[in-house]
């Protein structure tokens, strides 16, 4: 090569490198900024939210949330503990707020990162630590999980997944070390705590759990049936007596509830979509899984990838949705890291002459300096999101041409489900989550809290926050009700005699993800008094009927 | 340690039992679908694709998987 052509390369190569990085990095402050916005945002921004705090407050007190959704207040969680009792310890210094369990998921999500890129140039021996290995790739495979739309979407709210994810991923980073010959038997040891504590953190962990033991019955069979059995013992063993200690209210809701309808054409559609979104990452994972399955050694990491495929598979349920995906864009972003990292320079012969090679090893290095940066620069725009206000990202979201493709629509175009268009664009379409918020909504909200002081005693609300914040008790959880309903799980004789004799001052509907029983009961004995739009969704409040005789001066 | 035969052979048991699973629904009257549903056919695909693997896999021999 000559060294004209060097000098070309080499600068071309800076170029997309600083490009790439760039690209990377403007993900993690859109990341940063919309974590910043939901830390100050005291309502509930996914209507989960709530009530995972709401189960971290009872634990504080020394309660279950594991209840008799029968009798008043009609609530129960159907997630394990960890996280809620993770955030127990940050209550008495944030207070009974959201801000607890969203740093906590934030948190976890740049650990998460942070892990992932330590493996990835951990895998990279000494002798082949350039600076592409050594730092770009480690670190744009970790950047490259806090840029994925699902991760920044759920990343910073108060909900267990992230911190699922978290333990997941230290789990099979301890354990793909297993054989080591100092700390062999630690790293085994650590990796089936963290397996324990993402399988009390979300149920779904259990598909990490089958790939960390495959991998290590893989290499050392007793050693699997030693780790399986003691996992097995001391997860059944607290599985044991916690539903000793519920009388069986644990089992019913862990568990029982969670057996839901499955729509396999919503998994088609979220594997479409999360291929969409994650292509480069997905097919440099799937192609390092079958490289290894068939010419090398199966790894802990693309076992792990593999078997992540199978969270995504339940997708399909009722009440699943992306988030069963976060695992697996782990897994895609750390094993893609490994298969990039772990390519060897001197088996690339780009250039040829004839059918003579004239190129050798430094010309392999080159290529792959250009090639590397320019597969991670390609793939950012797959995962486009940003929100298209404000000083900093209007602009850019006009350069690039997507500031009226909104999430919500916008106009004619709005989504029927939704009463305001939101200020965000994301690749993946239509979706909840990941907007910025708007004076307007805390507005609404404040309105909102107006009627919900107003009222006496506690409240019918379909967001837990709306109760907490008013120091009232956080009454049913209505995805859970409707889960226990539709398996044929859940007595409403007694909250249809509460609801039949209007003893909840106030009702608050967003989705109505309530059984239709409980509908049914509302429609007759409450009257919607007003409807409020806050975060692009529509507000419901009714009142008792016996209500709008006494207090009818307060809506005027 | 387990071998690359070994493993061909585990998958392809797997492929194997999950297409009988699969069609024995039918018989046990699950789901939702009369005949073959859509769910049954992804699953025998993946059952068929998991016995070509096994078998590939175990062409490989006694090198570790």
């Amino acid at each position: 090569m000559t060294s004209t052509l060097q000098r070309v390369l080499k600068g071309f190569s800076i170029l997309v490198t600083v490009l790439a990085i760039l690209a990377y990095v403007g993900y993690l402050v859109i990341y940063v900024s919309y974590a910043v916005e939901l830390f100050r945002w005291p309502f509930d921004y996914d209507q989960g939210e709530g009530f995972e705090l709401y189960d971290a407050m009872l634990y504080s007190r020394g309660e279950w949330p594991y209840r008799d959704n029968a009798s008043f207040p009609f609530y129960a969680s159907n997630y394990p503990p960890l996280f809620h009792l993770l955030m127990v310890p940050l209550l008495p210094i944030l207070g009974p707020r959201l801000i607890a369990g969203r740093l906590l998921s934030f948190t976890a999500t740049v650990v998460t990162a942070g892990t992932i890129a330590v493996v990835v140039r951990r895998s990279v021996s000494g002798r082949d630590k350039d600076w592409l290995r050594a730092w770009f790739i480690p670190l744009v495979s970790g950047l490259g999980f806090l840029a994925s739309n699902y991760v920044y979407q759920i990343g910073p709210l108060c909900r267990m997944h992230m911190t699922l994810v978290m333990f997941e991923t230290l789990s099979i980073a301890f354990i793909a070390e297993f054989e080591d010959p100092e700390h062999g038997t630690r790293n085994l040891i650590l990796g089936l705590l963290m397996l324990f504590c993402a399988g009390y953190t979300k149920q779904t962990a259990v598909f990490t759990v089958g790939a960390a033991l495959s991998f290590v019955f893989l290499r050392d069979i007793r050693k699997a049936l030693l780790a399986g059995s003691a996992l097995a013992l001391a997860a059944g063993a607290i599985f044991w007596l916690i539903n000793s200690a519920t009388d069986g209210a644990w089992w019913i809701n862990i568990i029982q509830a969670n057996v839901n309808e499955f729509d396999y054409r919503q998994t088609l559609f979220l594997f479409r979509q999360w291929f969409s979104l994650h292509t480069l990452f997905i097919l440099l994972a799937a192609g390092y899984f079958v490289y290894e399955l068939f010419w090398d050694r199966l790894s802990a990491y693309s076992l792990w990838f593999f078997f992540a495929l199978g969270v995504g598979a339940l997708s399909g349920k009722w009440g699943a949705g992306f988030g069963y995906f976060n695992t697996a864009v782990s897994a895609a972003c750390l094993v893609s890291g490994i298969a990039l990292a772990r390519l060897d320079a001197s088996k690339w012969r780009p250039f040829r002459k004839g059918t003579r090679l004239v190129v050798g090893n430094e010309d392999g290095r080159a290529f792959l300096t250009i090639m590397i940066p320019l597969l991670y620069l390609l793939q950012a725009p797959s995962m486009l999101h940003l929100p298209t206000s404000g000083p900093l990202f209007g602009p850019v979201a006009q350069f690039l041409g997507v500031n009226d493709k909104l999430a919500y629509g916008s106009d004619e175009s709005l989504a029927p489900t939704h009463c305001a268009p939101v200020a965000y664009h994301d690749a993946m379409g239509y979706t909840q989550l990941g907007h910025p918020l708007t004076g307007a909504d805390y507005a609404a909200g404040e309105r909102i809290m107006e009627h919900v002081r107003a009222a006496e005693g506690p409240i019918f609300s379909e967001e837990a926050m709306f109760s907490i914040l008013a120091d009232k008790p956080v009454v049913t959880n209505p995805t859970q009700l409707l889960n226990l309903y539709n398996n044929g799980m859940l007595d409403t004789s007694e909250i249809i005699d509460y609801i039949n004799q209007q003893r909840f001052d106030l009702v608050i509907f967003r989705a109505q993800f309530y059984p239709p029983p409980l509908l049914e009961a509302i429609g007759q004995n409450y009257q919607p008094v007003d409807h409020i739009c806050m975060n692009g969704f529509t507000y419901h409040l009714l009142w008792p009927r016996r209500r709008l005789d006494r207090d009818i001066d307060i809506l005027r | 340690m387990v071998t690359k035969r070994q493993l061909g052979l585990l998958v392809v048991a797997i492929g194997i039992v999950g297409i009988a699973g699969i069609i024995a629904v039918d018989f046990l009257g699950a789901g939702d679908w009369s005949g073959f549903g859509p769910l049954q056919q992804m699953g025998t695909g993946l059952g068929v694709a998991a016995v070509i693997v096994g078998l590939i896999l175990f062409q490989l021999g006694d090198r570790p998987a």
